[in-house]
């Protein structure tokens, strides 16, 4: 018997055109996820504490003789250099709260994906591998930077607007190039640290745990074995005091540590470098039976 | 006619566990059924032409073009994949126009898109629903949208009918076989053959990563006729039911589901034994639960041509 075919195939004579930036989808969308998240807007709005008073800080260092009344004697805190860039920067709480908005948005990045087998649509798609951990990663990055990038910035420029002169810039040209530097390494560092967790399980509960935890716990056994040992190379251990340590050498100031600045940068690239390997051998298109 | 899908020498092993086993075929357009048992390979064969998987061995070539790595080759293609892949907390509009922005299409030619598609699955009325709210063949149909929204010209089908009520499923192989007429290459795959018989007489048989057969589905009818059919009739008094059965002289075999709550019937008379089924349950007033056809006979086939 002969098979009849369907007839009427007529090839597509179209023109496809390439995405610039094929991994905004991902990001646009994964952003607004994490703001119909609940109470995500109350702690990013939180997050913006610090910013605010250390603005304000900026603009009483200029109109200092008009708050004097307020210091007593305190006031030689408010000098606007880039050591108080970097209070900002390194804060504890600036740095607990980025984490705590990378619990929120970032922790279902990848776990999500993994447990609603979305991989395999995303992938299906005309997009890399690596468009997809760009699309992922640069939800980190804009919450990152938003935090770091964005007031260290406004901090240079609202210090030249409210001084009236470029006496600032022309004393330390190198400070918005130091904002750069260290909200990049900042940002980098989070999202594969981010990424590295949340590939590494499918329920994003556990992997909200896990990054906060990790960030916490290592914190605390740097505390408990420096109160042993008394050994300052302990803070490797802590990402906290890592990346304190990598901000202070970035801003040019004393090192909170007494070891040298590589070997904090040295632990951060670790960290990145074992969260490349792992993410590239927990995402693929589809499962892989071993 | 020229292939629109060729794979040639195609092989994939998972570590020690054979996936599929040096395929070389052609596929042309119109819709194809890839045939064969859970684990036959049928999945692995569908995401190495999709390009999910890169092959061991072998090349798959989608008009021409090697597809592993080859990106832009995707927009061709419209996968959809066998299991549930959403956000359930988005709704079916957020889904279809989040997967459409990845071609690059405008916002206006995004919204039209997904339109279209939400139009041609009979959906667009629940678009705005969170997919959690949604059902079985709603789930399956929006995974259809999404595979035919950017229209591409080979869509994938991997198990469309699983887990589809009798309903649902008519719904989705009517759609799929509209949309053949539109010169797309379709390939679909299930482990059923009276689903593949409903949309293709054009099928390829597949069996622990072989290629068995690839042709006229009469050819395979013929084989299965030989092979007793199973029938299982889950029902309320499977006793009384086999007691009207008993002097049927074309039932090769009868006995009970191991739960004692259904028939198993073995005949080649499949179309009388339906007939004679319908008037025995009118007539004794049997409550049936649930008819089904275990593949046995299609495993039989697959014996056959393997040789066993």
């Amino acid at each position: 018997m002969t098979t009849i075919r369907e007839k009427g195939y007529a090839h597509w004579d179209g023109e496809f055109i390439d995405r610039r930036f094929p991994w905004w989808p991902i990001t646009r969308t994964s952003i607004k996820l994490a703001f119909q998240r609940k109470h995500f807007k109350f702690f990013f709005s939180g997050a913006f504490i610090p910013a605010v008073v250390f603005l304000v800080g900026i603009y009483i260092s200029e109109r200092i003789e008009d708050f004097r009344f307020m210091f007593k004697g305190s006031d030689k805190l408010l000098v606007i250099n880039p050591a108080y860039f970097k209070t900002y920067m390194t804060g504890d709480f600036l740095l607990f709260m980025i984490v705590m908005l990378l619990t929120f948005s970032g922790a279902g990045l990848i776990s999500d994906d993994i447990k609603h087998n979305s991989l395999q649509l995303y992938f299906s798609r005309p997009i890399r591998k690596m468009d997809y951990f760009l699309g992922k990663a640069s939800v980190i990055f804009f919450f990152t930077l938003v935090l770091t990038l964005v007031p260290g910035l406004i901090f240079f420029f609202m210090k030249l607007v409210f001084s009236g002169n470029f006496d600032f810039f022309l004393a330390y040209p190198w400070l918005p190039l130091a904002v750069f530097a260290y909200a990049g390494l900042l940002t980098v560092f989070l999202a594969f640290y981010t990424l590295l967790i949340s590939a590494l399980s499918k329920n994003r509960r556990y992997v909200s745990i896990m990054m906060f935890t990790i960030y916490i716990f290592s914190e605390s056994i740097h505390g408990i074995l420096f109160g042993i040992f008394r050994n300052p190379y302990l803070a490797l251990f802590s990402i906290k005091a890592n990346i304190q340590q990598a901000g202070a050498a970035i801003f040019g100031q004393k090192l909170p540590y007494a070891f040298p600045q590589y070997l904090s940068f040295l632990v951060l690239g670790a960290v990145c470098l074992l969260s490349a390997y792992v993410l590239k051998r927990r995402i693929r298109g589809v499962e892989v039976i071993r | 006619m020229t292939a629109v899908i060729e794979t040639r020498n195609l092989s994939k092993w998972y570590g020690n566990v054979l996936g599929l086993s040096d395929v070389t075929l052609q596929i042309e357009p119109g819709i194809t059924g890839l045939l064969g048992p859970n684990g036959a390979g049928k999945s692995t064969f569908m995401k190495l032409i999709t390009g999910q998987m890169k092959p061991n061995i072998g090349s798959a070539l989608i008009q021409g073009e090697k597809v592993w790595n080859n990106y832009s080759l995707f927009r061709r293609i419209g996968l959809c994949p066998e299991q549930d892949t959403f956000y359930e907390e988005i709704t079916g509009w957020e889904f279809l126009t989040g997967l459409l922005k990845f071609y690059g299409f405008g916002a206006s030619e995004v919204k039209e898109r997904a339109e279209r598609a939400l139009e041609i699955v009979e959906l667009a009325k629940d678009k705005d629903r969170k997919i959690r709210g949604y059902s079985r063949g709603m789930r399956q149909r929006i995974r259809f949208a999404q595979a035919i929204a950017h229209d591409p010209e080979i869509i994938v089908l991997d198990e469309p009918l699983n887990g589809l009520d009798p309903l649902g499923k008519r719904k989705l192989i009517r759609l799929i076989k509209d949309y053949k007429g539109e010169g797309k290459t379709i390939l679909v795959s299930s482990h059923v053959l009276p689903e593949i018989e409903a949309m293709t007489s054009d099928i390829i048989l597949i069996h622990q990563g072989k290629i068995l057969a690839k042709g006229d589905i009469y050819y395979i009818r013929d084989l299965i006729e030989a092979h007793p059919h199973i029938i299982s009739i889950r029902c309320a008094r499977p006793r009384d039911l086999a007691a009207r059965f008993v002097h049927e002289d074309y039932l090769q075999k009868m006995y009970f589901g191991p739960d004692g709550g259904s028939l198993m019937v073995e005949t080649h008379k499949r179309d009388k034994f339906f007939s004679r089924l319908q008037s025995f349950i009118v007539e004794d007033g049997i409550d049936v639960e649930e008819i089904t056809s275990p593949d046995d006979n299609l495993q039989a086939v697959f014996d056959y041509l393997v040789g066993k």
